[in-house]
């Protein structure tokens, strides 16, 4: 069998287009793995714009809104606090896709350094619901039983004291890192009611200017050392397919809301990135088409050139689908490397991706996603589809 | 298998026409052509055909290699144009053997190669009568020359060989020997007779003029 197979490739595939092949394939592979990466682009802007994550992503920002203190509403803590009926009808306007209530702490509370630093201070606390926040330490869990209390800070009280207060003052500048090292006590209730937990900085928010402590914390110490000051929240965390969209812009001024945001660079940065992947989409779907053509002229062409051979040894009693056969299996390798090597070269480049987005705070997975496996096989398919027709054709 | 060993293969013919050469061809001018005839596995038979009476046209008919023709051919009840390519090949892998007048060797392969592409296919036939064979018929030192390289009566022995190599009731020879002298025909028909009786397989051999190649049952003309 061995040499019938040898002296059939001898005579049916003729070593000369040994070069044209390997051509024909290079160009197959460049098609295939351009086709495949369009769709790994397409697919990772689908994730980032709609994936469901806590990370930012370029399909929604949090933002927080509050309501505006002005001369008016001054010293009237009801107006400035969002009602039930508010918050229902920010949830209908269009793009919000969730609202988080940042709850404040009802009780006393300082914080103090014990030992040789002699600091004390009364601080605020506030809390909002897990889903919302950016970076969440490992740590971040309490209930009744633990004496310990993790803190996330706002990144930028950490900036205004290192580059506003220390330099001003004299005082030495402090890394994310150290303050994470030290334990504050927390001070909360009243004089003749209080506790003491050992707090530490778990983290730094960029996303809520703040200093949060888990749910379960605050509404523990409310109920318990709470005053029976209003409950009605007076900041608000907004999840929204797009800040700058001007319905929403035009809620929050009819309302006189205001909000921390200059969102506007993700609504831009999207219709960038739509332009672009729809440009390399037609691209690649020209140079596949290309490439496709290419490599089916190949398989064409040592038919033709077989063409000959092919009828003689039907006619010396080979049976058409053995040659079939034989032919296929010439190119069936040769498609399924193509394939296989754009596949790899996908994973490649969504591992690499999914590297560089990290360092962005941006969330992506690191093994390509079912559409690129859908293509995959697509293209394997019509590439079968041709080579069969091709050999076919010779053949009748 | 449609074609089992038990059955004679037998060979009938009915009102067979060329489309070609509808004009030429009237009745009773031929004792093939427009006849109903009945061949039988076994038989060796004659065809004796001047130039231009369809000689080659009748063999490849036969071969089932060109369908413009009227009336049947019937090869063990099955009407040759209703037979599937794939049946086709496996008849002509194993029950009908030919030499073509045109040869239709493999010039861009030897000698060997081109016999051994032949009896690999079914493999019935060993290497060692394979060469065996190009001994007798004296082309066993030209089996690694290609065969574009081989002079026409070389060629024609190689034929004759791959048509051998395989099993068969029936043997179609289109001017086998036309370029071989006395002394190779009889080494070639004496080996084709000896391989034909071990098959129990009936020759039919077409050429231009009368000869005795063989001990015809019948002699025909086109």
């Amino acid at each position: 069998m061995a040499i019938q197979q040898k002296i059939l490739q001898k005579l049916l595939l003729r070593k000369g287009s040994q070069s044209r092949l390997w051509m024909a394939w290079m160009t197959l592979c460049i098609g295939t793995t351009l086709l495949l990466l369009t769709v790994l682009i397409w697919w990772n802007f689908q994730q980032l714009l709609y994936g469901k994550n806590d990370a930012d992503s370029l399909g929604s920002s949090f933002i927080t809104i509050s309501k505006k203190v002005t001369s008016e509403n001054m010293g009237r803590p009801q107006l400035t606090t969002f009602s039930q009926a508010d918050i229902e009808e920010l949830r209908k306007t269009a793009g919000v896709q969730d609202i988080g209530v940042l709850t404040s702490n009802k009780f006393p509370a300082y914080i103090q350094l014990s030992g040789t630093l002699n600091f004390a201070t009364d601080i605020f606390l506030e809390a909002v619901p897990d889903r919302f926040i950016d970076k969440k330490p490992d740590s971040w869990f309490w209930d009744s039983s633990i004496r310990q209390l993790p803190i996330i800070l706002s990144g930028e009280f950490l900036n205004l004291y290192n580059y506003g207060f220390a330099t001003s003052q004299g005082l030495p500048q402090l890394s994310e890192a150290t303050i994470q090292t030290l334990a504050f006590d927390l001070v909360v209730g009243n004089p003749d009611r209080r506790e003491t937990y050992s707090a530490h900085v778990g983290g730094f928010s960029d996303r809520i200017a703040s200093v949060l402590v888990p749910q379960s914390f605050i509404n523990y110490a409310n109920s318990r050392y709470g005053s029976a000051l209003s409950a009605a929240p007076s900041r608000l965390i907004v999840k929204i397919a797009d800040p700058s969209d001007k319905s929403f812009v035009d809620f929050l001024e009819k309302h006189n809301y205001v909000t921390n945001t200059e969102n506007l660079r993700w609504s831009k940065l999207r219709s960038v990135v739509e332009v672009v992947v729809a440009a390399t989409g037609v691209l690649a779907l020209l140079l596949m088409s290309i490439s496709m053509l290419v490599f089916t002229l190949f398989i064409e062409l040592t038919i033709a050139q077989a063409q000959q051979s092919l009828e003689l040894l039907t006619q010396i009693g080979y049976a058409p689908s053995f040659l079939r056969k034989f032919m296929t299996r010439r190119f069936v390798p040769l498609t399924l490397g193509a394939v296989l090597l754009a596949l790899f070269l996908t994973f490649i480049a969504q591992y690499a991706t999914s590297l560089v987005v990290a360092r962005e705070q941006l969330d992506l997975p690191v093994i390509p996603g079912i559409h690129i496996w859908i293509t995959a096989a697509l293209c394997l398919l019509l590439l079968y589809w041709q080579i069969h027709r091709g050999i076919a054709k010779a053949l009748k | 298998m449609i074609f089992c060993a038990s059955t004679l293969m037998q060979l009938t013919l009915q009102k067979l026409l060329p489309i070609p050469l509808r004009d030429k061809i009237t009745h009773n001018s031929s004792d093939i052509w427009l006849q109903d005839l009945s061949l039988s596995k076994g038989e060796h038979i004659s065809i004796q055909a001047p130039s231009g009476t369809g000689k080659t046209t009748l063999v490849h008919m036969l071969y089932g290699l060109r369908n413009d023709y009227e009336g049947t051919i019937t090869w063990d009840h099955k009407a040759l144009h209703q037979i599937h390519v794939e049946e086709l090949s496996k008849m002509r892998a194993t029950y009908i053997s030919i030499v073509f007048q045109d040869l239709r060797l493999m010039p861009e392969l030897t000698a060997w190669e081109n016999l051994e592409l032949k009896r690999s296919l079914t493999n019935t036939i060993s290497p060692e009568l394979m060469e065996d064979m190009m001994e007798r018929l004296g082309i066993r030192d030209k089996k690694h020359r290609l065969t574009k390289t081989l002079s026409y009566g070389e060629q024609q022995r190689v034929a004759i060989i791959r048509s051998l190599l395989q099993p068969f009731d029936w043997l179609l020879m289109d001017e086998p020997f036309s370029h071989l002298d006395h002394l190779n025909i009889e080494k070639a028909t004496a080996l084709i007779a000896e391989i034909a009786q071990r098959n129990h397989a009936g020759i039919l051999l077409a050429d231009l003029e009368k000869n005795d190649y063989f001990r015809y049952h019948k002699r025909m003309f086109l």
